[in-house]
């Protein structure tokens, strides 16, 4: 028995005052699961109907899929759930605002925590509900289709959990800006703010490093916001979706949902604490408590002016004076703006000059802290007794990486995990020896990642640009790249030694020939490779191309996973393991087994590239005349290359020892970079068609190009441009 | 009986009540006079514990009444400008505040809209302002507190009505003890009803005092003297507080009560003389102006 006044009396009394919001939670709800369950569904059906899955357990796993993807994970659900709970909390204290209804339900004998708790109670009982319907509506669906197993529960339930966490975060946030301000229109501004000024702040910070440090990094430290469910869930959504099992997607899902449940648990009493302090009068004022203003311009104003500054600075071809002036702008702007909104009256533009001083105070502050670098970004380089090991990424290699469940790694991510340099000083050294950025993109510096793991525990990334064909950066790259330390943290290769057994095919390639290699052979070859390496430094690479690469496929969960193991002429242990299997074919071509060799010379030497044009190079001074000249229109693109074809055996046997395969990548190697041989001619090899030489993909067309310096006289003459291109 | 001591309220800059300090017996109508701004809704508002006190206390039957439901249990505030739910009916108002108050008589209740001929099933929304401000009484009234708290509240209802609700605060007073507030800047409106009334004037209280000692102090006097001498010989040693010569026929305010000044005048030559009732808008006025606040001048500017 219940008094009249009983607890649950006021909850269903506050019930009648949110039958539209019950109307929208539900409606939206029933929609975003059944609704969406449905067109999944459908659509899987109606691929199957078209033949597109030929197993039938091919089809059951879509249906799975796509019920996961409906009433598990969804990446449907986060915006709705974001604007229900702003609306569920917003009109639940929206009497706040109303000087009429605090008249009446501050007079009335209910006590203040009270109505807290039942508008609180409410809203949250009003989501659980309308959620739970929606959620049991697609179970519904998905069940009578066949679409559920014990994974779909499993992720429905661990989504149902994931997501009520970040209801509640942006539930209380919404509350607490009711409780912070007077009016909708700055609530629903507030609680944009707080939605996504964290995120906001992070991006203007991380602009403003990129804008102004040579040395900011954001390979292996993207600084990103922290406290953000917003951030979070749509960083890991797609994960979640496609993670391997419940179990999987609960290790991911279920610590960031705990750390929402703590923010929204400080939100909420921060929210309470303001409720409690909250006096009656604040009704239909902007901001309930008027200490809290000048704090709000001051913060409204920092982020908007740098965006307003780095708009002006991006459509202004880089120009500083315009970004200081459209900071100053946008955060005077910003802080009238916010004034007039306080007040409701235009009157008070200029009003409490002082707070507005003190945002444009901050703005320039800031900026002058980024402009002239004031805490030493950029000539950052640690003492070496301070730094417990450091992983690099040195430009000119990518591979994918990928983990014991077949998931795919980001590089960095990869690297920062693996890779641990304890002989820092080449690293250290590397980093005094930096070349400074050079922003026009004229030299051939190349860009050098390191990630310093210092032993107070903090960590710093930062982006060097060295020269790889300087003496001294190459021998200190050669200790560093020497290292096992180094090779793992590349190498996914060096550092994988248990995955034999789910290797379903080896295939070696020199670009043109492909062998298989039987998959019990896996770790034999590996350790051969691995027993290679101890040669491995960068001379080796920089200065040499793969005579060929072993592919090792994976099956069953990692059927999309490759690694690649390169090999170079040094690897004498890896080449003879793959005589033995009679899988070995140099990268030398025989020319009985050619048919034609069809080359193209680019002559890229007659090329312009139109951005130099502008330069102040006075090699450049020419064509600069040129474009003055032709003032209205100048084509600067003008197509130079010729072509031959060689028939002659002789012919094709003189052109084979200076040719490489474009299908194999050469990391770091320095052939390709700008004015090699190898990018100025292209050649196409066609086989014999009665060649038993073993083609690779069944084709027997491969692209090569010529070796560096290597392009044989008599290609040249006949490749020569007489006036007349190839077109 | 409800205590008001030291009362002062800001709103931002401005003070909206400066030290008021009140005194409210039970079974009284109290009515808070003050002109416009003169603080009389947030006195009310603190009163009912809508707003708290930047300073001084409030005590209900000595219970402070800011966030006390106990306090509150003892009031019903019907603000200048009621409040209805969307859509509701009377009714529907009739469900809300049965819930809180324990002692709402819903009997009552609908034999009042009846008598009044307010239809229960009709949207709120769609009454007119008089007939709300009906319905919040009818409310207030059934809901069996012992304080009702009306701001304006009998601004735009008829005379009829207006005697009617009377009529019933007159009755709930006599059986269960009813003291109702009455706040109103209409003089007139009042004068009939108010046992007690505070005068606030810029936020301060400028009197409170039964409204029969108020009408027996001020007494207003109508008389032609002989002479000059006579005039002087009359108003020696009693406080004028207004004057006004027409002629030689002088209305004459005076602080006094009607006996002093019957006795006083009875010993003077005059050609005619005769003490009037005072309206309680005559005393306002004077008592206004004697703090410099001049009513005449606000009204025709």
């Amino acid at each position: 028995m219940t008094s009249k006044n009983s607890f649950w009396d006021s909850c269903r009394e506050n019930h009648k005052r949110r039958i539209w919001v019950w109307i929208v939670a539900v409606l939206s709800q029933l929609l975003a699961y059944g609704g969406i369950t449905m067109i999944y569904l459908s659509r899987i059906k109606g691929y199957y109907a078209d033949g597109n899955y030929k197993a039938p357990a091919a089809f059951k796993e879509a249906l799975y899929q796509a019920a996961k993807d409906s009433i598990g994970f969804s990446d449907n659900l986060y915006t709705l759930i974001l604007v229900l709970a702003a609306i569920i909390a917003m009109q639940g204290f929206s009497y706040l605002y109303d000087r009429r209804k605090v008249d009446m339900y501050h007079s009335v004998p209910v006590s203040k925590d009270r109505r807290f708790v039942v508008v609180y109670v409410n809203g949250l009982f009003l989501y659980l509900i309308a959620n739970l319907l929606g959620l049991a509506s697609g179970m519904v669906i998905a069940v009578s289709q066949g679409a559920v197993n014990a994974e779909v529960l499993a992720a429905a339930g661990l989504a149902f959990v994931w997501n009520l966490a970040f209801f509640l975060v942006f539930y209380h946030l919404m509350i607490l800006a009711v409780m912070l301000t007077g009016n909708r229109f700055v609530t629903i501004c507030l609680f944009l703010a707080f939605a996504i000024y964290e995120f906001m702040a992070y991006s203007s910070i991380n602009n403003l490093k990129q804008t102004f440090f040579e040395t900011y990094s954001g390979y292996f430290i993207h600084q990103e916001a922290k406290l953000s469910p917003l951030v979070d869930y749509t960083a890991n959504i797609w994960q979640l979706k496609y993670a391997k099992d419940a179990a999987a997607a609960a290790k991911l899902a279920m610590p960031l949902a705990a750390k929402w449940f703590g923010i929204a648990l400080v939100v909420l009493l921060l929210a309470w604490f303001a409720y409690k302090k909250r006096a009656s009068e604040a009704a239909g004022k902007a901001v309930a408590y008027r200490f809290l203003e000048p704090f709000l311009k001051v913060a409204a104003a920092v982020p908007a002016a740098y965006l307003v500054g780095q708009f002006v600075y991006d459509t202004s071809h880089q120009n500083e004076l315009l970004l200081v002036l459209g900071m100053l702008l946008g955060g005077l702007i910003v802080c009238s703006v916010m004034e007039v909104v306080f007040d409701f009256d235009i009157r008070s533009i200029f009003k409490h000059l002082i707070s507005s001083g003190v945002a444009l105070a901050a703005i320039m502050v800031i900026f002058c802290i980024f402009k002239w670098d004031l805490f030493g970004y950029d000539s950052y380089i640690p003492a070496q007794n301070k730094v417990e090991s450091i992983a690099i990424s040195t430009d000119g290699y990518y591979d994918s990486y990928w983990d014991e469940n077949g998931q795919y790694l980001d590089n960095p991510d990869y690297q920062k995990e693996t890779m641990f340099l304890t002989d820092t000083e080449p690293v250290l050294t590397l980093a005094r020896h930096a070349k400074p950025l050079d922003r026009e993109g004229l030299s051939n510096n190349r860009c050098v990642e390191i990630l310093y793991r210092l032993t107070s525990g903090r960590q710093a990334a930062r982006r060097i640009w060295v020269d790889y064909d300087d003496p001294e950066t190459a021998a200190l790259l050669n200790r560093i790249f020497s290292t096992e330390a180094f090779q793992k943290g590349m190498f996914q290769g060096m550092e994988d030694e248990t995955s034999y057994d789910r290797v379903e095919t080896i295939n070696y390639s020199n670009g043109a020939a492909m062998t298989i290699v039987p998959k019990e052979e896996a770790k034999g070859l590996r350790d051969a490779w691995v027993k290679d390496m101890e040669q491995f430094d960068f001379s080796l690479v920089r200065n040499n191309r793969p005579c060929g690469v072993i592919r090792m496929s994976y099956g069953a969960d990692m059927s999309y996973m490759q690694r690649s193991y390169y090999v170079y002429e040094s690897f004498v242990n890896t080449i003879d393991y793959l005589k033995k299997q009679e899988a070995y074919y140099p990268v030398e071509l025989n020319a009985a087994d050619i048919d034609l060799i069809k080359v193209t010379c680019y002559h890229n030497e007659f090329s312009v590239n139109p951005d130099m044009l502008y330069r102040d190079d006075p090699g450049y001074a020419f064509y600069r005349e040129a474009v003055a000249a032709e003032a209205e229109y100048v084509d600067t693109y003008v197509d130079y290359s010729t072509e031959e074809t060689f028939y002659e055996e002789e012919q094709i046997a003189q052109i084979l020892p200076h040719i490489y395969p474009n299908y194999i990548d050469a990391p770091w190697s320095s052939y390709g970079e700008d004015a090699d041989d190898s990018n100025n001619y292209y050649l196409e090899v066609v086989f014999k068609k009665d060649s038993s030489y073993p083609y690779e993909r069944g084709s027997y067309y491969f692209t090569y190009c010529f070796r560096n310096g290597e392009v044989p006289e008599f290609v040249k003459e006949a490749t020569a441009y007489t006036g007349e291109s190839a077109e | 009986m409800i205590e008001i001591h030291n009362l002062t309220k800001h709103f931002d800059k401005v003070k909206a009540v400066d030290d008021v300090s009140v005194s409210i017996r039970e079974k009284t109508v109290f009515g808070l006079i003050g002109t416009n701004g003169a603080g009389k809704s947030t006195v009310l508002r603190m009163l009912s514990g809508v707003l708290k006190p930047d300073e001084g206390t409030v005590a209900v039957d000595n219970m402070p009444v800011y966030d006390n439901v106990e306090a509150k249990k003892k009031l019903f505030f019907i603000a200048d400008e009621p409040y209805f739910f969307a859509n509701a009916n009377a009714g529907t108002m009739e469900h809300y505040y049965s819930g809180i108050f324990e002692d709402f008589n819903k009997l009552e209740f609908y034999q009042y809209l009846d008598k009044f001929d307010l239809d229960k099933n009709r949207k709120i929304g769609t009454f007119s302002k008089g007939m709300k401000k009906q319905l919040a009484l009818l409310l207030g009234i059934c809901a069996h507190t012992k304080y009702i708290l009306c701001d304006e509240t009998f601004d735009g209802l008829d005379p009829v009505m207006r005697q009617g609700i009377k009529s019933i605060f007159a009755k709930e007073m006599e059986e269960r003890g009813l003291t109702p507030i009455i706040a109103s800047h209409n003089l007139r409106e009042l004068e009939d009803i108010c046992d007690h009334v505070g005068l606030l004037h810029k936020g301060g209280v400028l009197l409170s005092k039964d409204l029969e000692d108020m009408k027996c102090n001020i007494q207003k006097v109508q008389c032609v003297f002989c002479s000059v001498d006579d005039e002087l010989k009359a108003l020696n040693g009693i406080e004028v507080l207004k004057k006004e010569q027409r002629g030689s026929l002088c209305t004459i305010t005076v602080r006094s009560t009607r006996e002093e000044v019957e006795a006083r005048f009875a010993t003077i030559d005059t050609i005619f003389y005769e003490v009037l009732p005072l309206s309680l808008e005559e005393i306002f006025i004077s008592e206004t102006e004697v703090v410099g606040y001049d009513i005449k001048k606000l009204i025709l500017g």
